[in-house]
This record gives C-alpha cells, structure tokens and sequence, in this order.
C-alpha cells in the first residue's frame, strides 16, 4: 500500500474511533434504526406487500436530515479545536485529508443503511421481494447518499461551527430537494435541465430497478464536484 | 538546519512577516521573541509550510519548503494552544500521529512508550485527552511533535500552561534535544528563552530587530549606566557633587522623612565612568552612611522594551 493511502486509511481509521468512543455513533445509528423502522411499519402495514420502494423514496429525506449530522464535525471540529494545523502541517496532501475524511463518512453511511437489511431480509421471509430490484434500490441509495455525504464535508470545510456545517449541509440538500419537487412548474426545456442535473431524479429512476451508467455516472460526478469543492476550500487558506 | 531567506508573508495589503531572514545551526536552540501580532506564529506557519511564503525563501536541512511534503517529514511542530484529538486518548493520539508520520506499526507502540517516559505521560496514555489538564495536554503535543523523531522542532510557546515544575522539566528536555537537532521555539516567557536557548531573535510588526545571543543583544542595546543607592545624610550635597563631577549625570530622589533614609538612582550615558567611586567619596566626604549601592544590569526585558517599545 502506498504512503497516501496508508495515511487515507489512518485518517479514516482515527475518524471511525472517534465515532466508537463518543456516544456520536451509537445515537445516529439508533436514531436512523427508529425513525427508518417507523416508516418500513407504516409502508407494510397501509400496503400490505412485500414491496420496499414507498421505503426507499423517503429513505432520500432521511438521508437528509442524518448525513449533515454525521457530516458536521468532519472538518468543522479540526477547523475550531485547532487540530486543522496539526493535520495540515503532518506530511499529508489536501486531497488525501478530503479522501480520509470522505472515506470514513462514506463508510459510516454505508454501515448505517446496511443495518436496515434487516428489513428486506423480514419482507423476503413474509412474501416474494422482488431481491434484484430490491438490491438496485440499495445500490441507489448509496450512491445518492455519497453524493450527500460530499455536499456536507464541504458545508463542515466552509465553517468552524459544527451547528453551522449542519445548517448549510442540510439547507443545501434540501436546496435540491425542493427543486426536484418544484420541477412540474418550471417550462418544459427548464424541466429536462432539472432532471438531468437532480439527483433525485436520477435516484427515483434507479429505484425502478434499472441500473443506468449515466445515473451512475451523474452520482460519481457530483461526489467529486464537491470533494473538489471542499479540497479548495482547505487550500484557500494558502492563497489569502 | 533552518534557513531563511528574506522570508515575507502578506495578509491581504499588510504584511504579517516581511524579509525576514535568519538561521539556526544542528545543535542549538533558537529562540523566537516577540510582542503580540508580531509575525512568529506566521514565521512557524511558513516553516511548517502551512502557509506558503508571499515571497523569499526557506529551507529545511537544505530542502525548499516549496516540497512541502519532504520538509513536513524532517520538521515536528507544536502549534500554538498544543491542539490534539481531544476524543481520543492519550495512545490513540500518539498512534494516529505516528501513523502518519509513516512510522511502521512494528516499532510505533516503542516509540510511544519512549516519548511518554521523556514527556512524563507515563500512565496517562489510556486517559481521554479531553480528561487531562492544560499541562498534560500540552506534554501530548510535545510528545506527538517528537514522535518520529524530526530533525528539526518548531515548537510554538511550549511551556504555555505549564506549571513551574512542568516548566522546568520540559525546558530541560527542550534543552536536550536542542543538542543534536534543530530547534526554534517562540516564547512569550524572556527567561525561559533566557535558560534554554543558545540565540534569539526578536521580532516586531513582522520585521526582525535583533538577533545574536543574550549577551550580544544586552551588548548592543545598553545604553549607559544605571546606579541605585540607598544614604543616610545630606543627599543634596551628593547629588551636587556627583552632577557636578560628571555633566549630563540624571539623578532621581525620594527621601523617606521617618528613617531619614534617601534612595537615589543615578544615570549616565557614558558606562565607562567611576561612577560608584565618586558616589562612595561624596557620601563619604559630607559625613553621610552609605547603606546600599547596586549597579543595574541591562536585563533582557530593558532590551526587549527598548526594541519593540513594549514590554512582554
């Protein structure tokens, strides 16, 4: 393994003790579990099928509410507790420190939404879940969610205040959200920008259970259009 | 070795550090003083290549700070405040810092446990930094600094929150390491850069003012003589006769009426007049009791005064 990913993979390993060792972690995961749960009940009880896509859309609107969570210490806290200089002045690139840094949070979004598994693997032992679409549907989620989680480590790279970071991040994916909701109003030509470029849009045709190279495509570009962001963000202290 | 060239760093229009060049030699302490908002913070940032230079230059054991990466590697810093991963304890904080520095996970847990014998952490290593007082956490960044054992140290007010006994135990590591390695400490405490380092310079509005060892600074910013005396008797007739013997000579007096004893303090441009001789014979001569007299030295605060026109 080379030096900088062995240093990504310390960086994430440091991120992921921080989150054992506080109660951080064990909150959000019970939180997320509870709210997630409510809504899984609710959708088999009212429908009665053993179908999870009422889940998974509003699975989009949890995402945003919880990743700014786990998001907003990210680099918000280094920047206030002064830890920032420490990691900045370490023999570490810009980008490797974003990399570490979205790598942990991507790995805890992950571990996050593969603890609701639980769920299908219930509606597989009731009736006949429709398992490919079911694991399209995942895949969706997961890539919407590593979109997010990008959009929020750059809101925590922009602010020393976590409340802050938590604020921007979620103003920003609601930002999006509202937008994909106000998309019937907007002319036709204004529309087919929107779709292209809202990430719900992209996520709700995944959801289908078709797996699109361009869906793909658009997720993995977002991811880096904010990792890119935040990469500029840390460096711009250079250049004031 | 580190070596600075005409070292300059803009904040928007205003200079923060501005040609600023100076070097310091494998085996010696430098010490960095300064009034604040003088420019040391952003001398070690700069160093430290968390900050870029706006223009000169700087080296580390000959290499640019321009490659940033190589320089970070020989260089161990303190920053100011002693920052560190207050969620984390002790050894999950010194692990961490260790693994990026590269240090391999054969010999991390030896060099942790050798740090925190020199930083006296033994004990505390499976504490939660956010547990530990100022001190303590200040040793965990001294320690963290030293981990990987740099060449050069930048160690940015070390002792701040430190208790005496701290202190001098940290100054004395300091002062040891300072024997094979390079270091540059900044320091608002003048007799802890007095007792530790080799040379100082001090530094105002970002601009240096002096740089040499204590005794070349106090050298070459004494400015005459200073002699403090405490009488018995006609004082009046001293003071004439010594401003009479030696012109320019200024003299203060404050006569305490109970005791009838006059403390005078006299001073001189000129340091190489007899000054105490002719003080001892005009006491002397008018039937007076000479009670004490003392000569003041120019301290390291008068100079420091005298150069940025603060005091510490």
């Amino acid at each position: 393994m080379s030096s900088a990913w062995f240093q990504i993979i310390s960086l994430c390993r440091k991120e992921w003790r921080v989150v054992m060792d506080t109660p951080l972690g064990y909150v959000m995961a019970i939180a997320f579990l509870i709210v997630c749960g409510f809504f899984f009940e609710s959708n088999l009880f009212l429908i009665g099928q053993a179908d999870m896509r009422g889940w998974f859309s509003i699975l989009s609107l949890l995402l945003m509410f919880f990743i700014p969570a786990m998001a907003m210490r990210m680099l918000a806290d280094e920047k206030r507790s002064g830890t920032f200089e420490l990691l900045a002045t370490m023999p570490i690139t810009t980008m490797s420190i974003v990399w570490g840094k979205y790598l942990a949070l991507w790995v805890q979004v992950v571990v996050l939404l593969a603890l609701t598994l639980l769920y299908p693997l219930t509606l597989s032992w009731l009736g006949n879940l429709d398992v490919g679409q079911v694991l399209a549907s995942y895949f969706a989620a997961v890539l919407l969610a590593s979109s997010y989680a990008a959009v929020c480590l750059y809101a925590s790279a922009i602010t020393r205040y976590e409340v802050v970071a938590y604020v921007l991040g979620f103003v920003m994916l609601l930002l999006v959200f509202l937008l994909s909701k106000a998309m019937p109003t907007f002319s036709p030509a204004v529309q087919d920008w929107l779709v292209l470029l809202s990430p719900l849009a992209h996520y709700q045709s995944m959801l289908r259970g078709l797996i699109r190279l361009s869906d793909v495509m658009f997720f993995i570009a977002m991811s880096g259009l904010f990792l890119s962001l935040t990469w500029f963000e840390l460096e711009r202290r250079r250049w004031r | 070795m580190i070596q600075a060239d005409k070292l300059s760093r803009l904040y928007g229009e205003k200079y923060a550090v501005r040609d600023l060049s100076f070097h310091v030699r494998r085996g010696e302490v430098m010490g960095l003083l300064g009034p604040n908002g003088a420019g040391k913070s952003t001398t070690m940032k700069m160093l430290t290549c968390f900050l870029p230079p706006s223009s000169g230059t700087a080296s580390m054991d000959g290499i640019d700070i321009q490659q940033d990466l190589e320089v970070r590697r020989q260089v161990g810093y303190l920053p100011e405040h002693a920052p560190s991963y207050s969620d984390l304890n002790v050894h999950g904080h010194l692990s961490f810092m260790g693994r990026m520095y590269g240090i391999p996970e054969a010999t991390l847990n030896d060099k942790i446990r050798e740090m925190s014998v020199a930083c006296g952490l033994e004990g505390r290593l499976n504490q939660r930094i956010d547990e530990l007082s100022k001190g303590y956490r200040q040793r965990v960044g001294l320690a963290a600094s030293m981990l990987h054992n740099p060449d050069c140290l930048i160690l940015d007010e070390p002792t701040t929150g430190l208790d005496p006994n701290q202190m001098v135990e940290i100054r004395q590591l300091i002062r040891h390491l300072g024997e094979k390695k390079t270091v540059l400490l900044s320091s608002h405490v003048l007799s802890e850069v007095d007792a530790v380092c080799d040379r100082m310079m001090i530094i105002d509005g970002g601009e240096l003012r002096a740089l040499g060892t204590r005794d070349e600074l106090i050298a070459r910013s004494s400015s005459g003589l200073r002699l403090d005396v405490c009488m018995r008797g006609d004082a009046d007739a001293v003071v004439a006769a010594i401003c009479k013997q030696y012109e320019g000579c200024e003299v203060d007096m404050h006569t305490v009426e109970e005791s009838e004893v006059t403390k005078l303090i006299f001073r001189h441009s000129d340091d190489s007049i007899a000054l105490a001789e002719s003080v001892f014979s005009a006491v002397v001569a008018v039937g007076g009791v000479l009670l004490e007299m003392h000569a003041q030295e120019t301290s390291l605060e008068d100079v420091f005064h005298r150069l940025t026109g603060r005091a510490l």
